[in-house]
């Protein structure tokens, strides 16, 4: 049986070789959305809390990016401009490399990597192969070349950004005699999550707290105080919301933008895990939403990417330096302690501190990045979340999309008002840095948008 | 190749022949025995293992003889299926009599069933419980009273037992001894909002999901239970029930035992009608997914002992892909601020001490994994003379699979679930099989069980559930009946028939208890006693024959047996043949006092109101070693506080010193005529940022007063950060002055002083235990020359290397009047250093490898031989460490990943193989690759420590080990030493202190070992139950709940004599906790 499938198998290859001449191999922007969306597939099956994920679209994308910027010169390459970042290899001249294949086989080399269930992307990795083996096997093999190459020297500079070291640095120290600090949420009390993100090496920011936002309100139980009448704020809404029921808009915007990677649900004997994508990936995905309204080539949807995953991934730092700065204690522990003991929040509280919203400071750096991408006002229609049982939501601008994304933890009772206000600030002020001091695009093509 | 083949011929022969028989039980089929009881549940879109939580756990099994023919007949109740009644009709031969009888139930899912005398006409009547109001399930509990014709007749509403609630069973008992028998009914909880939060929940009652205690009022049930005390919360998960007379007291108690994250109760009954719940006190820790539960006295005091189901698997495969233990900061949470008390996943055994806690030793005896148990039955199966102990086994799919929760459910379920609340049989044919073989142990001496599985019985693939017990073809031995998940209910029929001794008792007792439930018996035979109380509901969801069963192994002759009835009255029958079945009734009864079952203990140590003004409580501060260091083995952050004595304002009187953790000053308490005072020393207060581990009070500088060395330590300070230099402090008129100390940044670990160089002065040996941030690496311990003014660390590399140290002796042990030094520690051997003049020189003087956790020494001749031997402070052997010296525990300490940080990983042995101790999430949280090479848990379950690391990784690794994990004595054999472990009891925790003194007054000094650690993560457990032991000699060691010391459920660190008005008294260290004060009563 196995002898005869070889069998057949090396016939179909004798017959391609032989019958087949070779042809160039095209790359569209389709098939780098796809690598996008086959890794990001992977992503939520292996459970990645939302700032690694951040860290997992990063580098495949930059890695692309640089290749590409090799062969067209609208875009400049990053090197000199992230942290560390040193020019990659050039490509030798004499080879027959096809660029914007190069570019797709770092990006999945990369991918592989960062991920944990290698297999998923090797199959499909494999697979891709073949084709283009077929297509045009000498083309293929410089151009494979060159991109694991590049995926290497990306590697090496990927591997010094202190994501190892940050393995083994301490746990968050739970202090439930404290109330104001943070302290595990319920229902799987999950220890907080990526303590040391800020020692993470920033891309374009100078240092995890550049953009340091101000403190929280002071935390106080004195029904006076600001903290207070935040909380009591997130209580009131909702259990207006209650009222209101599961169809009120409130309630559909906190599920539309849950993006809860690991969500954990008690049934029956079980408690078990619904995963989703992360906040970043959202973002991701309504990049590549606006690439194909836009009709971008290749090269700008692999810019459009990379843009916007580096800010993104700048925003999770920054974000992360200031949750375990204020170590803020989440709504869900002090409703049910103060107000309500069987209080449950819209969303399931996230496994870290509360101050500010990572998805608020995501989502304004991210509204930024598109923004100088694509133009304001660019209105599109967000099927992220539809392969999640989510419907489509309507936007007439990427910041619009932001300021929604950011309110929406308030109506899910994640967040207090201040954390979702000063985050996606925090998000924005950090996007503008990013957009301003990346220097992505040639000042003649710059003109031309 | 040949003999291959010819013995897979012989195999393939062997399987052949007919069904395999164990070596003890043997398993008639239907085909010969007529029971074709099937408990055949059938899952549905809208009712399997997701919608129901217990939808696996199985239907129940009655006992008993209905017809009073001598020949117990059997009840099994299904759960989707009718109930089965059949007749025995002796030569193991049954008859289906259910219709006729008219048994086979209304309820549409049935659970429990009981045999009893409901009614008090001395005939079994059948309570079967139900589960009722959620799933669709309609009826109630059904009480089918015997109409002694072998008709029934149902009349659970007449006597208002009807209950519509979610039972998963019920039992009897005469709570209130006014003659009738009572009922418990044991509910359990549904997750649902309410279920989860404050341990406070189970204040609040709940119809459906609370237990109840039902006061039989001549034929009309009351429920009681709020008046009486008993919990009814909708966190009440009840799955185990026993019934014993636990405090020995005369009134039954009860022991529930719950499953997830709700505690087990421990009702202790006041004999007024009430009950006082009580768990917290005498037990240190459960078992968390209790299920079935069982009691029997298993150590031959008289005392009855428990054992209590949950589900850690022993093969390696499940156990690493099935969910664990908590994480430690969410047990710190759950029972810091969510009020539950300590739980965790296996197994538990309570050896019960009068008065004093119960003494958990499954790990130690064996039995604490039995993977998903639902039925423990403690008998003499063997007939021996010894408890031996079954356990039913199986689940068809394991919920607690992690690749499912993680990987599978979501992918395949989770648009189902949140779409239509529905979900498939495929899904759910993803969960792995828990298809595990019943287990079988014999009992032996000292605590310990032999797992017999596959010998006495054969390893079946069955999910097996509620078991009863009884002697089902009359040949005087036990014979076991299963109900069988999706299969025929399983005999099993026991063999030993003649080839040893037993005795069978039954009651009749005078109605409307005929049965004598609650009768007590006391067997002696050649000075052996064993103990019985009859008690038909026990293991799960079952009840056995009513009779008390004993084997007396080749003994012919039973001396006495004492029969005390629930009237508290008793009766004595002298030399009584084996081998027979005795029917007894009251008869000269006489009243029976039960302070002769509670003997006022011998009481050497009184505690001392006020502590003598020594209100001294350590605080630990709040670090978590594992927070910073995931993979070590246990803490060593709190090994404080360091406790000394001595003459600290040259009064003449002795003072004490108390060290203070982290950042929490240092504590002096001053001995004046009356009582202790504390005294703020400001110079020693200053340095409070420092843990103070070890100290000494003692004339270093020879100036006529003490001074003060304090070692510093903690594990939280690292490099060379200066809390973790060491301090001195020369007593200057009535202060404190800091003086110089070389620098060495250690984290110390005892400090002992003796003039070495014989100069006339005090030099040190300075022991340190470990390098902050890098466990494994061996720290520096240091002699420390004493020159008149000065401190200068000695060159000794042997010794300055000798290994993570932990205690320290000067003894001559080689008797040339110089005294030598003596080290343990952990991962090391005990190491001998003979003091030749003034050099301190290693000799290896024991005759094996003996590397241990070994934490505290004291030299003692235990053996009364003449010479000196030493006894050793180990981690005991209750515990999922395993080590011997063919198998050694190994640790293997390098830096896996190459970030800059070393990784401890440890290994044990299990069937010739090493494995990982902790699982994927733990190891992976620290080395993340591995998540890598082990994309599921599958994967990784099973898997070597080869094949988890690479080779190479192996071997570049340094490698530490331990052969001995048992406390016990060196035994001085002319000079050579070998190892003698101490008896079980002395096993359960770490010993981590002794001391020699003459506590009885009888001329003769003992040694007083303590001990209890705290410092590991959940999935250990916690080693809290050992009370301490007077040790006089190697045969006679006093278990310390019995000389009034309150040890349990502490973790002690020092032991010494203080004075007062020059009487001495023993001073308790405890750490983060009050210290103790005991006067010597003798």
């Amino acid at each position: 049986m196995i002898k005869n499938q070889l069998v057949i198998v090396l016939t179909i290859i004798l017959l391609v070789s032989c019958n087949k001449k070779e042809e160039p191999i095209v790359i569209t922007a389709s098939d780098f959305h796809e690598s996008v969306d086959k890794i990001g597939v992977v992503m939520v099956h292996d459970i990645f809390s939302p700032p690694v994920a951040s860290r997992v679209f990063v580098y495949p994308n930059i890695a692309a990016y640089e290749i590409m910027a090799q062969q067209n010169e609208t875009y400049l390459p990053l090197e000199n401009q992230l942290t560390d970042l040193t020019a990659i290899p050039k490509a030798d001249p004499s080879k027959p490399i096809n660029f914007k294949l190069a570019a797709l086989i770092a990006h999945i080399e990369l991918g592989r990597r960062l991920i944990f269930s290698e297999k998923t992307i090797e199959t499909y990795r494999d697979s891709l192969y073949q084709i283009w083996r077929s297509k045009n096997a000498s083309e293929f093999m410089a151009s494979k070349e060159y991109g694991l190459e590049v995926a290497n020297f990306i590697g090496v500079w990927m591997d010094k950004d202190n994501y190892n070291q940050t393995r083994t640095m301490p746990k968050f120290t739970v202090d439930s005699d404290d109330p104001s600090r943070w302290q595990p949420t319920p229902p799987s009390y999950m220890d907080g999550l990526e303590p040391h993100w800020n020692k993470i090496r920033p891309f374009v920011i100078n240092s995890a707290d550049q953009f340091k936002p101000i403190p929280p309100p002071p935390f106080s139980m004195e029904k006076e105080s600001n903290f207070y009448k935040e909380l009591k704020e997130v209580y009131d809404i909702t259990q207006e919301l209650v009222t209101k029921g599961d169809e009120s808009e409130e309630i559909q915007i906190a599920k539309f933008w849950d993006c809860n990677p690991y969500l954990t649900v008690s049934r029956g004997h079980l408690m078990f895990a619904i995963k989703k994508i992360t906040p970043g990936a959202h973002w991701i995905g309504i990049c590549q939403v606006a690439c194909k309204k836009a009709d971008s080539d290749f090269d700008e949807t692999v810019y459009a990417y990379t843009k916007t995953s580096i800010a993104i991934a700048d925003a999770f730092i920054s974000c992360w330096d200031e949750k375990f700065r204020s170590n803020l204690v989440r709504p869900e522990t002090l409703i049910n302690e103060h107000f309500d003991d069987n209080w449950k929040p819209v969303l399931q509280t996230p496994p870290f501190p509360e101050y500010t919203s990572g998805h608020s400071v995501a989502s304004g750096a991210a509204g930024i990045a598109l923004t100088s991408i694509f133009g304001d006002n660019f209105a599109f229609d967000d099927d992220v979340e539809v392969p999640y049982g989510l419907p489509i939501r309507s936007f007439t601008s990427f910041n619009q999309a932001a300021d929604e994304a950011a309110i929406s933890r308030m109506y899910g009772g994640i967040h207090y008002r201040a954390a979702v206000e000063v985050g996606v600030k925090q998000g924005r002020d950090l996007g503008k840095f990013v957009i301003e001091n990346l220097e992505m695009k040639s000042n003649s093509s710059k003109n031309n948008q | 190749m040949n003999k291959y083949i010819a013995l897979i011929g012989l195999i393939l022969v062997l399987l052949g022949c007919g069904h395999k028989e164990g070596e003890l039980f043997k398993n008639p089929t239907s085909k010969t025995t007529g029971i074709d009881f099937k408990n055949i549940i059938t899952e549905k879109n809208d009712l399997n293992i997701l919608d129901y939580l217990y939808f696996y756990n199985g239907g129940g099994v009655a006992l008993g003889d209905i017809n009073n023919d001598d020949l117990p007949d059997i009840f099994f109740s299904g759960n989707q299926v009718k109930n089965k009644l059949y007749i025995n009709k002796g030569n193991l031969q049954f008859e289906d009599i259910t219709e006729t009888a008219g048994v086979s139930g209304n309820s549409t899912w049935n659970t429990g069933s009981v045999m009893g005398d409901i009614n008090g006409d001395g005939l079994l009547d059948i309570y079967v419980c139900a589960v009722v109001g959620i799933n669709g399930f309609n009826g109630f509990n059904e009480l089918y009273i015997n109409n002694g014709d072998n008709t029934f007749t149902e009349s659970a509403a007449k006597y208002g037992l009807d209950f519509d609630t979610y039972s998963s069973n019920a039992t009897f008992l005469d709570y209130d001894l006014d003659g009738d028998l009572d009922l418990y009914l044991l509910n359990h909880a549904v997750h649902t909002q309410e279920s989860f939060g404050r341990s406070d929940i189970r204040n609040k009652r709940n119809f459906q999901t609370g237990d109840k205690l039902l006061r039989n009022d001549g034929g009309k049930f009351t429920d009681v239970s709020e008046q009486a005390g008993i919990y009814g919360g909708a966190n009440g998960y009840g799955l185990g029930i026993s019934i014993a007379d636990f405090n020995q007291d005369g009134f039954p108690d009860i022991f529930v035992g719950n499953d997830f994250h709700e505690d087990d109760y421990y009702y202790i009954n006041n004999g007024d009608g009430t009950f006082n719940e009580c768990l917290k006190t005498f037990f240190g820790h459960t078992s968390q997914a209790s299920m079935g539960n069982d009691v029997a006295d298993i150590n031959h005091d008289g005392r009855p002992d428990i054992i209590s189901l949950d589900m850690l698997p022993e093969d390696e495969k499940p156990l690493k892909s099935s969910e664990g233990d908590d994480d430690i900061q969410i047990q710190k949470l759950r029972i810091g601020h969510y009020g539950y008390h300590y739980q965790f996943t296996r197994n538990m055994l309570y050896i019960n001490q009068q008065n004093g806690n119960y003494l958990e030793t499954a790990l130690l005896s064996g039995i604490a994994a039995t993977d998903w148990s639902w039925s423990p039955l403690f008998a003499d199966y063997d007939q021996d003379g010894e408890q031996d102990l079954f356990i039913s086994n199986g689940i068809p799919k394991r919920p607690n699979d992690l690749d499912f929760i993680k990987f599978v459910s979501s992918e395949q379920i989770q648009k189902k679930i949140i779409n239509t609340k529905l979900v498939d049989q495929e899904a759910i044919d993803l969960m792995p099989s828990g298809k595990v073989h019943n287990y079988i142990f014999k009992g032996g001496n000292d605590l310990r069980f032999e797992d017999k599985s596959g010998n006495w019985i054969v390893n079946d693939t069955l999910v097996s559930g509620a078991t009863a017990l009884g002697d089902l073809d009359n040949d005087g031995d036990l014979d076991l009946v299963i109900n069988i998940l999706n299969n025929e209910a399983a005999l099993y029929i026991n063999k030993i028939n003649s080839k040893a001794n037993f005795l069978k008792i039954k009651f009749d007792y005078p109605n409307p208890n005929h049965f004598g439930i609650g009768t007590k018996v006391f067997s002696y035979s050649d000075g052996n006693l064993q103990y019985k109380e009859l008690y038909t509901v026990r293991g799960f969801q079952a009840s056995s024959e009513p009779m008390i069963h004993f084997g007396y192994g080749e003994k012919e002759k039973i001396d006495s047996i004492k029969i005390v009835w629930p009237n508290k009255t008793y009766q004595l029958l002298r030399n009584i043949a084996v081998n027979q079945t005795l029917i007894i009734s009251p008869e000269n009864t006489k009243p029976f006092d039960y302070n002769t079952l509670r003997p006022e203990p011998e009481i050497l140590f009184k505690k001392v109101k006020n502590n003598l003004g020594i209100d001294f409580k350590h605080e630990e501060d709040n670090y978590i070693d594992f927070n910073r260091q995931k993979l070590i083995p246990y803490q060593i952050s709190d090994r404080g506080p360091a406790t000394a004595i001595g003459d600290m304002n040259n009064d003449g009187k002795k003072d004490i010193f108390f060290g203070g953790s982290k950042h929490i000053s240092s504590k002096v308490y001053m001995q004046t005529d009356s009582k202790y005072i504390e005294k703020k020393m400001v110079t020693i207060a200053r340095d409070s940022i420092k843990e103070d581990v070890a100290a000494i009070i003692a004339d270093l500088n020879n100036d006529g007063k003490k001074d003060l060395f304090l070692g510093s330590g903690g594990a939280d300070f690292y490099n060379q950060m200066k809390p973790l230099l060491d301090s001195y402090y020369i007593q200057k008129d009535s202060t404190f002055v800091a003086a110089k100390l070389p620098d060495y940044f250690e984290n110390a670990s005892v400090i002992k002083a003796n003039d070495i160089d014989n100069d006339g002065d005090l030099d040190l040996f300075v022991a340190n235990n470990t390098v902050s941030n890098d466990f494994g690496k061996i720290p520096n311990s240091y002699i420390l020359i004493n020159d008149k003014d000065n401190f200068s660390l000695a060159k000794n590399e042997e010794l300055q290397n000798a290994g993570m140290i932990t205690d320290a002796i000067w003894n001559d042990f080689n008797n040339d009047g110089v005294k030598d030094l003596i080290v343990v520690g952990e991962w090391m051997q005990p190491k001998f250093f003979k003091n030749q003049d003034g050099t301190l020189i290693e000799v290896n003087l024991l005759d094996q490898k003996l590397n241990g956790l070994w934490r505290s020494i004291i030299p003692f001749d235990i053996d009364k031989d003449g010479d000196v031997d030493y006894l050793l402070g180990n981690w005991g052997s209750n515990t999922r460490f395993k080590a011997t010296s063919k198998y050694p525990m190994k640790m293997y300490y390098a830096d896996f990943d190459l970030n800059g940080n070393t990784e401890t990983i440890v290994t044990i042995e299990k069937n010739g193989k090493y494995y990982p101790l902790l699982g994927l999430d733990e190891l992976s949280g620290q080395l993340v690759n591995l998540r890598k090479k082990f994309n599921t848990y599958e994967d990784f379950g099973g898997k070597t420590i080869d094949e988890v690391f690479d080779k190479k990784s192996l071997e570049n690794a340094i490698l530490l080990e331990v052969h001995e994990l048992q406390s016990g004595y060196l035994e001085n054999k002319k000079g050579h030493f070998n190892f003698v472990p101490f008896q079980s009891e002395l096993q359960v925790s770490p010993i981590t202190c002794f001391l020699n003194y003459d506590f009885d007054n009888d001329g003769k000094d003992e040694i007083l070992a303590a001990g209890n650690y705290f410092g590991v993560i959940p999935f250990h457990g916690r080693f809290d139950s050992f009370s301490g032991a007077v040790i006089k000699s190697k045969d006679e060691i006093i278990s310390g709940h019995q000389l009034g010391l309150d040890f349990a459920q502490r973790s002690i660190r020092h032991l010494n004599i203080i004075s007062l008005n020059s009487k001495p008294y023993l001073l308790v260290t405890i750490n983060d906790d009050m210290a103790q004060v005991y006067e010597l009563k003798k």
